[in-house]
């Protein structure tokens, strides 16, 4: 590293280089606010960025995506983003992980990061972030935009573990939204359209500013509670909100001050069976449990769905290959007793990346992607 | 009991300040509530979702707590403000 690079970071006197250097940062959407971050990290001489998206690059994302050109069409976003990025400080690792981060970053892995960012497009993706982040107790930022307004919430789980979370505070119409992208029988709409929010790289830039700086910590020290920073762009006023704690939020109400995190893949049935029988295991993905047509009975094809993740799946499957009628009833769920769950899945665990059972005296979450040895990975 | 049920005049407005009203309001009433009357008699757009922000306190009110539960004064300034999900 040259440190003259940093010179005038090195003239402000609270800006702390040694923390930016040493930061390890998860950037979740590589669009117009993703690319923000991972801009301002890379020029503040962040240590180690790493880039989750799913997506490919499109001709409009290039009125907002700082990083991307006309020649990066049609190439996933995070690569492209990733490899550009890395061009501004040849000391600041970037590494791209394509693919949904619900498949590719694991509670082990997200546990390696001081620091994740949400920069995504959908509730259900931050949902699914803030709870990650909230079992493993890392900082977790998201960032949104409009046209006209930015906002970033920051939740610092490391230093609070029982902060308020992202879904402390989520209104009932969001939770609309998310079920508007799933069949009322729980399963993925094949041909769900999403919704497309005008924004700006006025914004984006601004929420990308505000998010670095919350990532980084920078002026503040550790904590602070959560709290949400809306910035009005044209009348360049902003607020801050504090964000308190609700005990009876889906998000974080049953997972206790912090829960306790195993390994359960290798040793699914001896970890299951410490659970107390009854108690009830929350899965982090919904189930298929039952497959039978309504209209014919036929239920022939019920071992390809059942036990599987439904995720994997969308509703195109309620169509009854026997009658053809679109009549199977799909069961899904993702809440069980700990004897249930045992006795569905009696050699292997659940195809999921881990469960919440609720113990009389704290949350354990079994985690199933990876051996967690609690060590932050560097 | 006689605490939920008590009458609090409040300001309410959108996070533009375009849109304001001093109103009376049961102190049984839902953040929720309060923000589908906005909604509805402000025509704000429906396809977004929205927050309610106590502006004096700098406290955030959950969507389905009461202005009771959340510590709401008679005089506090609401805000709404749109829930921002892209990215």
């Amino acid at each position: 590293m040259r440190h003259d690079r940093y010179l005038r970071h090195s003239l402000i006197d609270w800006f702390p280089q040694d923390r930016v250097r040493a930061a390890r940062v998860a950037v979740i959407g590589a669009g117009a606010v993703g690319n923000e971050v991972v801009k301002n990290l890379a020029l503040l001489g962040a240590g180690a960025i790493d880039v989750y998206d799913f997506d490919r690059v499109e001709l409009h994302n290039l009125t907002r995506a700082v990083f991307l050109r006309e020649s990066d069409v049609g190439r996933p976003k995070a690569s492209a983003l990733a490899a550009r990025a890395g061009e501004v400080d040849p000391a600041v690792v970037l590494r791209a992980v394509e693919g949904d981060f619900w498949n590719t970053l694991s509670l082990s892995a997200l546990a390696g990061y001081d620091c994740a960012i949400a920069a995504v497009d959908n509730f259900e993706a931050r949902v699914r972030l803030n709870r990650m982040c909230r079992i493993d107790g890392v900082d977790f930022i998201s960032a949104g935009i409009d046209s006209r307004h930015a906002t970033v919430e920051v939740f610092p789980f490391a230093a609070e573990a029982t902060c308020g979370c992202y879904e402390c505070h989520l209104p009932n119409s969001a939770y609309k939204r998310i079920a508007e992208r799933y069949s009322c029988g729980g399963l993925r709409k094949a041909a769900a359209a999403e919704r497309l929010v005008p924004t700006t790289a006025i914004t984006a830039s601004i929420a990308g500013a505000l998010a670095t700086s919350a990532a980084l910590r920078l002026g503040r020290d550790a904590g602070g509670g959560a709290r949400r920073v809306f910035f009005d762009t044209i009348a360049g006023t902003s607020s801050v909100a504090a964000l308190d704690r609700r005990a009876e939020c889906v998000g974080c109400g049953d997972l206790g001050d912090r829960p306790r995190i195993v390994p359960a893949r290798a040793d699914w049935n001896r970890r299951i069976a410490d659970v107390p029988a009854d108690s009830a295991v929350h899965t982090s993905d919904p189930i298929i449990v039952g497959y039978e047509c309504a209209q014919c009975g036929d239920a022939s094809r019920a071992d390809r769905y059942v036990l599987r993740r439904a995720l994997d799946f969308d509703d195109r499957i309620a169509i009854c290959a026997a009658c053809g009628k679109a009549g199977v009833r799909v069961d899904v769920r993702d809440e069980f007793a700990a004897a249930e769950l045992a006795r569905l899945y009696p050699e292997a665990p659940p195809p999921v990346k881990f469960a919440i059972a609720r113990l009389p005296d704290e949350a354990l979450c079994m985690d199933f992607e990876e051996k967690h040895d609690g060590q932050r990975a560097r | 009991m006689a605490n939920e049920l008590a009458e609090l005049k409040l300001h309410v407005r959108t996070a533009d300040q375009t849109r304001r009203a001093e109103l009376k309001l049961d102190s049984s009433a839902t953040g929720g509530e309060i923000i589908q009357a906005a909604v509805d008699n402000w025509a704000l757009p429906a396809d977004t979702d929205y927050a309610l922000v106590n502006v004096t306190t700098g406290k955030a009110l959950a969507p389905n707590a009461t202005l009771a539960e959340s510590g709401v004064r008679p005089g506090d300034e609401l805000e709404v403000q749109p829930v921002l999900v892209a990215g």
